[in-house]
Parts: structure tokens; C-alpha cells; sequence
């Protein structure tokens, strides 16, 4: 077939005056013609488009049977709206001291735990670690006024308090991700000698860089924050998804739908990606105090990695901090970029500093594959080795 | 392709956009036995990335930051007139609205804190207490 390419150089289709060239040569001259869809592609596309409508009412199957959480958990712990999770696992423990893993109050904690084999708690729990999440609840507008001393000096104490009665121990390893990481990071240095060992994941504690684009627009010359919340009671949970939402605008309204469409015949796919999806909409409001002060203290000024931050009557030293820390951070992370983690490490008064900077995205670190399959038993070892065995 | 210059024109970063996806054009080299669907792939997926960069330096400039505070004042302040109106038709109808139950609440709040502030205190002197009398304890235990 005398197809366009063949008749020169693909910048001038008629090729006029140019000799012919064969395909392979045009290929070697790492140029293609955008132009030169057969009719027979045309025909296999449409084949796939047809292939896929009929596979819907399967989709729509796939889609309503999706579970999250694949670990199973019962409520040791209970206070007001939150929820301590212990993990069961037919796996003999091997290590005394208990692993409490707290997450960010913007979203459910079941990102820890999404399916099997994307499941960064069945890392821990397998390798015979008793581990524990914390669930926050959904705040109501009565919690509205629940600020970051409610949440560090009450709620986290007495949740590591009941671990530690519930197993006996004296201490508690932690596992902070994302806000929960910064939020671990004040409690640790708060209460020291609760706290056996730290890891922090995606965890952010210094806002001076604008990499962020989150960082950009909570500028306090564009973000009255105390307006929202006078307004709202609470940051509410749609205004926080839309900003998630677009952070990646391309990649999350656009790009998405692509991939989804062009995997639709694969149920394993499907089955992870309405599992995602399941846990990307499940957004919750923010407690009003709460976000105000983070934002205002955290965001806007910095305090914490200035070691200005208080919480309640005392202030945040993160030089207090000495026990092992481990602080894994995601090379392409556009919530919180490396350069928001990595100061964690000098701005401790820990001699065990380790770090792990890891190709993924931030909820790539903990529901990626590559992720599963080379950073988690990475950390599990790290914590293996500073753990005091049964 | 920087939109924080002030006074660029507003068609020059979709000139830079479009220059951009056209450049990555001619990288786009399709092995010899692939067939058109991986070309137009590509072509796609960059497209996509030109426009995810311009959508990110577009979303850092002055226009699109100013725009989105004006547009959330906007919305607070017409959130703050329904409130009020919703406030206004339920007080008239003799019911209790939303700014009487965060009047309890702070009342509540305030009243937790002093009461909490209140047995700390007690606590701590419950405890020097008792370690005045374990002290004494001891020390007449030696007399002895």
C-alpha cells in the first residue's frame, strides 16, 4: 500500500521532489506519521470498543462486590468518635512491643490495609508484629472545636496508654503516614519514653519549600483559613477532595478514564481500581480547630521545624525525639514532596536515623506493587532488628 | 513557559503548551512491528504530560490564586447569608438553630476545661500528698 509515509518526509506529506523511503528508514530517523491509520486499525479499535460495552454489566459486577480491607480487625479501643483496630492474624507474634499505625484525619485509614497484596499492614502482621490502627471517625459539627492538643495530648495518649495496658508493654513502635506522620512526630516528642521506635511515611515537617502545590495555596495571602472554618464548623469534606483532586488534575479527571477504558477486560485490574476509587471518595471533614491550627501553625508558619509549635502549654522539641527513627519518603510525591520530609532526619536528636527514598507516588508508597514488593519488607527488617523478640 | 511574569499575555503559555506537546512530538518512535494503537498511546501520553505541566505552573500563578480566593470569598460569604436566613427562619419559628447549640458547646468545652484543669491539679496534690507520707513512713520506720 502506498501509504503517506512513503512518500517522504513526514513533515511534507506530498513528499514532493523527495525520494522514497521504505518504512524501516523512516523509523530510523525516529520521525511517524500520525496520519497513517489503515482502515484495518480502525476496525480493530472498534472491535475493542465493542468488546468493552459488552463487557460492562460485568464491570458494574466487579464493581459492586469490591471489599476493602484485607486484614482481619476487631475495636480494642474506643473513645468518642475514634477507634483503636487490632489486626488478627493466625501468625505467631515474635515481637513484644506493639506497632501502632496512626494515619491522617483527612481521609479512612484502610489505605494501610486495601486489598491483598497492597496491604502494608499484612507486611507487619506476617512477619509477626502485633499491629494496631487507628480509625479517627467522621468528626461531626459538634467536633468542631477539637484542636490539635485534643488530638495529640488526649486522644493519642490515651490510645497508646490502652495498647500498652491491652499488651503489656511499656512502649509502642509507630507508624505515621502522611498528617498522621507529622502528628506521630509531635507526640514523640512529647512523650519520648512512650515510643520505641518511629517510622515516618510521606510524613511532612517542613514547609519552607513551595513544591507543593498544596504549600502554594495555603499562602495566608490567598487562604483565609479562619474564615472557612468560621464559616464551615468543620473543613468540609468535598472542599478537601476537590483539592486533592487538583493537585493532578490530568492524571485524576482525564488521564484515569483512559487507563480504565483500555483495562476494562482485565478483572484484577478492575477489582484495584474500584477498591481505589472506593477509599479516593471516601473523604471525611477535618475537625474546624484542628485544621485551622495546623494550617496556621504548620503551613503558614512553620513552627514545627522551627521549634516553635505548641500543642496546649508545650512545646514541641523535636530534638526530644532519641529513639530509632526511619523516615521513608516517595521521589515523585506531589502531596508531599521529599524536600518536606527529609529535614525530619537532622532536626531529631536520634543517633539511629535511617532513610528510604523510594520511586513511588504518595499513596504509591503504600498501595503500589513495587512498593509491596521491595520497600515494605525493607522497613519491616528495620523494625525487626530494633524489636525486642517474644 | 513561566506564568509568574507579570504582564505576559494570556495566549503566550498556551502558544508555550502547544509548542511544547508539537516539540515532544517527533521523540514518539514507534518500534518497526508495533502497531498504530502504541503510536497514538504515545502521542496521547504526551499530550497529557504538556498539559499536566501547564495545568501545574498555571495553578502557581497570580491569576489562578487570585481567582480562587476571590471565588472562595465569594462562596463563604454566600454560605454565611443562607446561614443567616436559616437561622432567622428558625428562630422565628420558635426552634433552636445552629448558633444555640455552639453556645452550648463552648459553654460545654469551657466548663470540661476547668473541671479538667481542676482534678489535675487535685491529682498532683493527691500525690505529693502521699509521697510526704511514704516519706515520713519511711524515715519513722529507720527512727525505729
Amino acid at each position: 500500500m502506498n501509504r503517506l509515509w512513503d512518500r517522504g518526509h513526514p513533515g511534507r506529506f506530498w513528499g514532493r521532489g523527495h525520494p522514497a523511503r521504505t518504512k524501516d528508514q523512516m523509523n530510523a530517523t525516529t520521525t511517524f506519521n500520525p496520519w497513517a491509520l489503515t482502515p484495518t486499525d480502525g476496525a480493530a479499535m472498534w472491535q475493542g470498543f465493542l468488546n468493552r460495552m459488552t463487557k460492562l454489566p460485568q464491570v458494574a459486577s466487579i464493581a459492586q462486590k469490591v471489599r476493602v480491607g484485607a486484614t482481619p480487625a476487631e475495636p480494642v479501643y474506643r473513645e468518642d468518635k475514634l477507634r483503636v483496630l487490632r489486626y488478627e492474624s493466625d501468625v505467631q507474634k515474635q515481637y513484644r512491643t506493639p506497632l501502632v499505625v496512626v494515619f491522617a484525619l483527612v481521609n479512612r485509614p484502610y489505605i494501610l490495609d486495601l486489598r491483598p497484596g497492597k496491604s502494608v499492614v499484612a507486611h507487619f502482621v506476617n512477619r509477626g508484629f502485633d499491629v494496631y490502627n487507628v480509625d479517627w471517625g467522621v468528626p461531626a459539627d459538634g467536633d468542631r472545636y477539637l484542636g490539635m492538643e485534643d488530638y495529640i495530648e488526649k486522644y493519642m495518649v490515651h490510645i497508646m496508654d490502652a495498647v500498652r495496658d491491652y499488651t503489656g508493654t511499656e512502649q509502642v513502635n509507630i507508624l505515621g503516614y502522611c498528617m498522621g506522620g507529622t502528628m506521630s512526630a509531635m507526640f514523640t516528642a512529647l512523650h519520648p519514653d512512650i515510643v520505641r521506635n518511629l517510622i515516618m511515611l510521606a510524613a511532612p515537617v517542613d514547609w519552607s519549600t513551595k513544591d507543593s502545590l498544596l504549600s502554594v495555596w495555603t499562602d495566608e495571602k490567598y487562604f483565609d483559613v479562619d474564615r472557612l472554618i468560621e464559616v464551615y464548623g468543620n473543613a468540609p469534606a468535598h472542599y478537601l477532595q476537590s483539592s486533592f483532586l487538583m493537585l493532578k488534575p490530568v492524571s485524576n479527571l482525564i488521564e484515569k478514564y483512559f487507563s480504565f477504558y483500555e483495562n476494562m477486560e482485565d478483572e484484577k485490574f478492575l477489582e484495584d481500581f474500584f477498591a481505589m476509587e472506593t477509599w479516593l471518595n471516601d473523604n471525611i471533614p477535618v475537625a474546624g480547630e484542628m485544621f485551622r491550627q495546623f494550617v496556621k501553625n504548620c503551613f503558614q508558619r512553620n513552627q514545627l521545624i522551627k521549634g516553635e509549635l505548641r500543642v496546649g502549654h508545650r512545646l514541641v522539641n523535636l530534638r526530644n525525639i532519641t529513639c530509632p527513627i526511619l523516615n521513608l519518603t516517595a521521589t515523585n510525591d506531589h502531596l508531599v514532596p521529599c524536600g518536606q520530609s527529609l529535614p525530619f532526619n537532622q532536626a531529631v536528636g536520634s543517633t539511629d536515623r535511617s532513610a528510604i527514598n523510594f520511586p513511588a507516588g504518595h499513596i504509591g508508597m503504600a498501595v503500589g506493587s513495587r512498593a509491596n514488593r521491595e520497600l515494605w519488607p525493607k522497613a519491616c527488617d528495620w523494625l525487626a532488628q530494633r524489636s525486642e523478640p517474644v | 513557559m513561566n506564568g509568574q511574569d507579570k504582564g505576559t499575555n494570556p495566549m503566550d503559555p498556551f502558544t508555550a503548551f502547544w509548542s511544547d506537546w508539537m516539540a515532544k512530538m517527533p521523540g514518539v518512535n514507534p518500534p518497526a512491528s508495533s502497531g498504530t494503537p502504541d503510536v497514538l498511546k504515545q502521542m496521547r501520553q504526551a499530550f497529557f504530560d504538556a498539559m499536566a505541566q501547564y495545568a501545574d505552573q498555571f495553578m502557581r500563578s497570580e491569576q489562578f490564586l487570585n481567582a480562587t480566593k476571590q471565588a472562595m470569598e465569594n462562596a463563604l460569604a454566600f454560605r454565611q447569608q443562607i446561614d443567616q436566613f436559616l437561622t432567622q427562619s428558625v428562630r422565628n419559628m420558635q426552634a433552636p438553630a445552629r448558633a444555640d447549640t455552639d453556645h452550648i458547646l463552648i459553654v460545654l468545652r469551657s466548663m470540661e476545661e476547668r473541671v479538667l484543669n481542676r482534678l489535675e491539679q487535685l491529682d498532683q496534690r493527691v500525690s505529693e500528698l502521699e509521697n510526704e507520707k511514704a516519706k515520713s513512713k519511711r524515715v519513722a520506720g529507720k527512727k525505729q
